[in-house]
């Protein structure tokens, strides 16, 4: 044990030493980009009446967050619409996405009519929908749906439908019934890809949300973002605007954390994670390896 | 038996209590959310009007590209905010509507065009492009190019949204060379620095703007919720001819973010405050004779098909009741009410 640790510490030291260049890389790139756009506002490179300086924004984030505090009602509402149409897309996307994968009859029948819901830009079908829900959340929350669906529902079926055909074989001449193949090789070579799915629809009901609260603009960061935009006052604007990029960075982090925890055995680290966390209870139980 | 007579008039109690508050819920669909631009909604509600009233006002803001009208007729908005051409083409069209009473009697729409530089009149546009706010300053455009002797096909339209980036930038950079919009719209873009000229014919600007509109069929199932909703608007009327001051510091306490800018929301304000004021003699009054008098050149203009007579649409049925109200007790509210928050 002490032989690995001494072998693992200049490679550790050394990891870290990366990843810190990589960072300050990075910070030092960020920092640039931003003294030159601070630069480029102060000497009308830039109009200031459409890129405020960064500096102006600081304030304005300090403003709305702190100071005025106007943000935070609207954060949870759009947030909450989020993940209330991330939900119910994610649900119907796989539920439908299932079906459609695992029965070609369902199949034939249901997935050119997805794909001709798809090829609907959802912006134009938003008023239908508050006409046929009513005003407020139930009809923003369908938009979103509509918005994120698509995702799980493609991943689901393909992951579904492009199962490994050789490991189908062999499934099949061991003698595995349809529940086995399911459980021991569909999901687990359909889970990964199903994931991704999910990625790209949490993102997409960002997306989604702001669709939705710009057509009907009571509350949430989108009705904001109007408000600021239709008065001008950009550096408020850009303070809403870089929030939501914000949450759509730490929603993609959070659910690529949620992948390996999820679909643990498609990633390296999560195998590892999985085989030493074993050890350690075998260990513990006294079953040597 | 004391214990139960007692539950029992403890809960006789409560439910009369919870009657006396209980409070009826106006839908009211309109383009923006509370706002220094509908100021009398804001400042009602500061001053506990509406509650008086036993109203809850719901707003439905929306994008003008929802269709108003529509909302009111299957009963998911009790009230809608219409302009004059919405309205005269839904009551072309054979909805069912009334004008109860008039948001804005002075037109905050208009042509605006660069002061260095810019037309002087609206001939000057012919052969330009013209941005568009929204789809609902089409009209508004086509009479105001009517009044002058000329046609909307004189010039190239574009709607821009009412993004302000998107109108400061095709303005100044002589992408249109006049934006149709209102007063809202470019209250944002003076207070930026951008000098703008209005050359809107004289003809248009006393037509009734922003009128509430509803039901026909429901004016008298809804009379004592709509009376008191009226009553509180116009209540939110007066108090700006008394004291502004007070109105801008509610809407500065309800409305933050219109209020960033300084010089963009006193802009704001003060550009909307005579649009805000009846100039009839009771506030919100309809006006027959002026609604008679804008059709000739909306129908010269194309911007509606034919005549309306105005009697089977205007309705002031609610006025009365919605000028009811004591001045001096508002005074001394608003008074009382700047001693307490100013």
């Amino acid at each position: 044990m002490a032989e690995a640790t001494a072998s693992l510490g200049p490679s550790a030291s050394g990891g870290l030493y990366l990843r810190t260049r990589r960072w300050l890389t990075h910070a030092a790139i960020f920092g640039t980009l931003i003294l030159a756009w601070e630069i480029g506002t102060r000497t009308e490179l830039l109009d200031p009446l459409f890129y405020p300086a960064p500096s102006k924004i600081i304030t304005s984030f300090w403003r709305i967050y702190v100071t005025q505090g106007n943000i935070w009602k609207h954060l949870y509402v759009s947030i909450g619409l989020v993940l209330a149409g991330f939900a119910a897309g994610s649900i119907l996307g796989i539920t439908l996405g299932s079906l459609v994968g695992l029965n070609p009859l369902v199949r034939r029948f249901i997935k050119p009519y997805v794909i001709v819901l798809e090829a609907t830009p959802r912006i134009a079908v938003a008023p239908l929908l508050i006409a046929a829900l009513g005003f407020g959340a139930q009809s923003k929350i369908a938009i979103i749906m509509l918005v994120c669906f698509f995702a799980p529902f493609i991943n689901t079926l393909s992951g579904v439908v492009n199962v490994n055909e050789e490991k189908l074989e062999l499934f099949k001449s061991l003698g595995a019934s349809k529940m086995q193949i399911l459980k021991k090789l569909v999901l687990p070579e359909a889970v990964p890809v199903i994931m991704a799915g999910e990625r790209l629809a949490l993102t997409a009901a960002l997306s989604g949300v702001l669709v939705a609260e710009f057509i009907q603009r009571d509350q949430g960061i989108g009705a904001l973002i109007l408000t600021y935009t239709r008065n001008l006052n950009m550096a408020s604007a850009f303070a809403c605007i870089f929030t939501l990029t914000i949450i759509g960075f730490a929603i993609f982090k959070g659910m690529e954390l949620m992948d390996r925890y999820i679909a643990f055995w498609s990633h390296e680290d999560g195998m590892t994670r999985v085989s030493q966390n074993r050890n350690v209870r075998w260990a513990k139980q006294g079953w040597a390896r | 038996m004391r214990l139960l007579k007692t539950l029992a008039i403890t809960a006789a109690v409560t439910a009369m209590g919870g009657s006396a508050l209980a409070q009826t819920t106006v839908n009211m669909i309109n383009p923006l959310p509370r706002s220094t631009v509908f100021y009398p909604l804001v400042v009602g509600e500061a001053l506990g009007y509406f509650e008086e009233e036993g109203v809850t006002v719901n707003l439905l803001p929306s994008d003008t590209s929802i269709p108003y009208v529509a909302f009111v007729q299957n009963g998911q908005a009790d009230l809608s905010m219409l302009d004059q051409n919405e309205t005269l083409s839904a009551v072309l069209a054979g909805a069912n509507i009334n004008t109860v009473y008039e948001v804005m009697q002075n037109a905050p729409e208009g042509i605006a065009v660069l002061a260095d530089g810019g037309a002087t009149d609206m001939g000057g546009l012919k052969g330009t492009a013209v941005g568009l706010v929204s789809d609902r300053d089409r009209a508004f455009l086509q009479a105001a190019m009517a009044a002058e002797g000329h046609s909307i096909n004189d010039v190239e339209t574009v709607i821009l949204g009412e993004s302000g980036p998107v109108l400061a930038r095709a303005i100044t950079n002589g992408d249109v060379s006049a934006i149709a919009g209102s007063v809202f719209d470019w209250a944002g873009l003076q207070a930026a620095g951008i000098e703008l000229n209005l050359i809107t014919p004289e003809d248009l600007l006393a037509a009734p703007a922003n009128t509430f509109a509803m039901d026909a069929s429901k004016i008298e199932e809804k009379r004592e919720a709509m009376e008191g909703f009226m009553r509180a608007w116009s209540k939110g009327i007066h108090v700006s001819t008394l004291r502004p001051d007070v109105v801008e510091k509610m809407l500065r306490e309800a409305v933050p973010e219109e209020w960033e800018d300084e010089a963009a929301g006193k802009s704001l304000l003060e550009g909307v405050i005579p649009m805000n004021i009846s100039s009839t003699e009771r506030y919100g009054d309809v006006q027959t004779q002026v609604w008679t008098d804008i059709q000739p050149r909306m129908i010269e203009a194309g911007a509606i098909s034919g005549k309306v007579d105005v009697n089977t649409f205007l309705n002031d049925t609610y006025i009365e009741a919605a000028n009811d109200f004591d001045r001096d007790e508002v005074a001394a509210e608003v008074e009382a009410w700047a001693a307490e928050n100013m």
